[in-house]
């Protein structure tokens, strides 16, 4: 999942650097035409039915194919080697298909090595790192949805004591953590939230260390950026609350769920199968970086213990981000009083995906 | 506040150390009788998955899942011996090569048969009469679910076997000496199989304490390397019982404390905390050898195979 998840980010770092050198980039010339109508495949990276990653992604194909009325066939747990993943991509462009999905971050030099290779064939890559001509890697801005799911745990908790497991503490996950507290603090000022990193992001025996010692510090809302719903399912036995990533975890914990990120890759999916089967598709040389607006991933929210008046408020909220509100708009500055942001501006993607601070009301190791 | 935190984390440990125990206490046992185990990781990837299936496939009850967890790694073990007893294959290799296999095993059964992220009831503390109600002591030792109860027992057995019985006597000549053992009359091959197919037993129950006792959920690979250090700690109790006991102890005090310690918002070094069991492992192992071995119990063949007429 590490290695899922570290995407974009030197796209992205770099970005502003490699526009001055690779001036004449041919991502940007012209769009990306098709021959003949756009056929459609998948290659997940892991199961189907994983309950988290895999999961979404083939619940979004399915709409997919429903949306536009077409086939999208899929192969999965095709893990991040050349050797895996170059058969499985091959054998689906012999047989005619020239779209081709793939799924992590592993897939990223695979990928870019059959895009040139194949360069009549439109490559997405969600959680990649390249891009090109004919290949775009995507992600999602997965703070907004929990900046939104914090504002529900701030109103949800008593004392406004917030918990948090997840797995390392590096940017994509920084941000959830940082945005989680911004949110929680518009609906309880004095919110805390507490960090517990398990360092894996699939091991339900650290992650239920994790949430039961955080129960035992008092905590009534548990927070995640982790595989599992392990965190959700000891709030639910603990008669407290939580809030999930990946899927609706009210799934797993019907009582004690008030919100979740959800992933929805259709809302990216199909538009960009729209405009690649009409020869206006031109992949972005930095990678698609999806907003809630842009398809990125978006709340499921609210659970029962999520009062009326605080439900409609996340949903004006929502709708604000959508209307271009931003998560890390300043004056920000963090928990050690060192100013990140200054009045007025906006946390860059480059400084995004390299977030190594906390702002004020996290509490975790240093 | 400070009391609260301490009893937190004591009645915390025993959770974690249960898994360390017996996988250290099965891998002891195979390891006794002159046969390398590597495959502790894969033994514990079945035994969770077994015990997970146990009881969303067939309704069985947490304990009768253990059951199913130690059968299913004994059935794998079998595989292990075949290779390693039977047909001399390489230690090191077959071992590797038994973990590969559990772990593609494990997640393709798991995965279609739905067995991933559904949560069950699994074991509950089972607090002892009266004494579960002794202040301090009772939260920590006598509120814990039954395999903890059975864990110093499950160890006194085996040292005892190993010490003190003929069966003992045998397995330890059949791993120091195979060939004088042979020669006394004892079965080498007959030995090592009953001591692979008995040690996989407790690892696949250590696995499927993991799943059924501790998490109550199965995800594919959920071991995350337990039994790896399940052979570290053998060889930071230099083979011998109660010092493995000794050695699950301070890696599940760790693991139990780690969490505790970042939910609390103390501020340490947490790294060098988990980073504790490993160098003390490797300060043993440093003192052992500069004891020139004296005190450690390590069986002298092995990871030697047997052949008969071969010195």
């Amino acid at each position: 999942m590490l290695r899922r998840l570290v995407p974009l980010c030197l796209v992205a770092g770099l970005g502003s650097g490699l526009t001055g050198v690779l001036g004449a980039d041919p991502a940007g010339a012209a769009p990306f035409k098709l021959d003949g109508p756009p056929k459609v495949a998948m290659v997940l990276f892991g199961p189907k039915n994983d309950g988290g990653w895999g999961q979404a992604f083939e619940e979004g194909r399915v709409r997919t194919e429903k949306a536009l009325g077409i086939q999208i066939p899929v192969v999965d747990n095709i893990k991040e080697s050349s050797s895996a993943i170059r058969p499985a991509v091959e054998l689906f462009i012999k047989r005619g298909y020239n779209v081709i999905i793939g799924t992590a971050f592993g897939y990223s030099d695979t990928f870019k090595e059959l895009a040139q290779k194949y360069p009549k064939v439109a490559f997405l890559n969600g959680s990649g790192t390249t891009n090109g001509a004919n290949l775009e890697s995507f992600y999602g801005r997965t703070y907004e949805p929990h900046y939104l799911c914090g504002m529900a745990a701030g109103a949800v908790s008593k004392e406004g004591k917030l918990g948090f497991v997840a797995a390392n503490p590096f940017g994509v996950v920084n941000w959830t953590v940082n945005a989680y507290e911004l949110g929680a603090k518009q609906t309880k000022p004095q919110a805390t939230t507490t960090v517990v990193f398990t360092g894996a992001w699939n091991d339900p025996v650290k992650e239920r260390a994790a949430a039961e010692a955080l129960v035992g510090q008092g905590i009534d809302v548990i927070g995640q950026h982790v595989d599992t719903p392990t965190p959700q399912i000891v709030a639910q036995e603990k008669g407290i609350h939580g809030t999930g990533h990946h899927r609706d975890m009210s799934e797993f914990a019907p009582k004690a769920t008030l919100c979740s990120l959800v992933w929805f890759w259709d809302r990216y999916l199909i538009p960009t199968i729209q405009k690649i089967g009409a020869g206006t598709w031109e992949p972005s040389p930095y990678g698609a970086f999806l907003s809630i607006k842009d398809g990125g991933p978006d709340i499921a929210c609210c659970g029962p213990a999520v009062p009326k008046a605080v439900a409609d408020q996340i949903q004006t909220e929502r709708q604000a981000i959508i209307d271009g509100k931003k998560v890390y708009a300043g004056p920000l500055t963090d928990r050690d009083g060192k100013e990140r942001v200054p009045a007025g501006g906006v946390l860059s993607d480059a400084d995004l995906w390299k977030m190594d601070w906390f702002v004020p009301g996290v509490i975790s190791q240093k | 506040m400070v009391l609260d935190f301490l009893m937190n984390w004591l009645a915390a440990i025993p959770g974690f150390v249960v898994p360390f125990a017996l996988a250290a206490l099965g891998l002891l046992l195979i390891e006794k009788a002159g046969v390398l185990s590597l495959g502790a990781e894969g033994f514990m990837l079945v035994g969770a998955l077994a015990g997970i299936g146990a009881i969303l496939g067939l309704g069985a009850s947490p304990l009768a899942a253990l059951l199913c967890a130690a059968l299913a790694a004994t059935l794998l073990s079998l595989l292990y011996a075949v290779l390693v007893v039977s047909l001399r294959v390489n230690q090191v290799i077959a071992g590797l090569s038994l973990v590969f296999l559990a772990q593609g095993l494990t997640g393709l059964i798991g995965t279609g048969a739905g067995w991933v992220n559904r949560p069950v009831d699994g074991l509950r503390p089972v607090p002892v009469p009266l004494l579960g109600d002794l202040p301090l002591i009772g939260q920590v030792v006598f509120r814990q679910d039954t395999v903890v109860y059975l864990t110093v027992p499950a160890f006194a057995l085996v040292a005892w076997l190993l010490a003190r019985t003929m069966v003992g006597l045998r397995l330890r000549a059949v791993g120091d000496g195979p060939d004088a053992a042979d020669t006394a009359g004892i079965g080498v091959s007959a030995t090592r199989y009953g001591a692979i197919a008995a040690g996989a037993a407790l690892v696949g129950i250590a696995g499927g304490y993991l799943s059924v006792g501790i998490a109550r959920i199965w995800v594919e690979g959920m071991t995350g390397g337990r039994g790896w250090i399940a052979i570290a700690i053998v060889i930071f109790a230099r083979w011998r019982p109660w010092s493995a006991l000794a050695g699950a102890l301070l890696f599940g005090a760790i693991e139990a404390l780690i969490p505790r310690i970042a939910a609390a918002g103390i501020q340490v070094p947490q790294y060098f905390i988990a980073m504790i069991p490993y160098l003390a492992t490797l300060a043993v192992m440093v003192w052992t050898c500069l004891r020139g071995g004296g005190g450690s119990m390590e069986p002298r063949a092995l990871g030697r195979a047997h052949l008969r007429e071969d010195r």
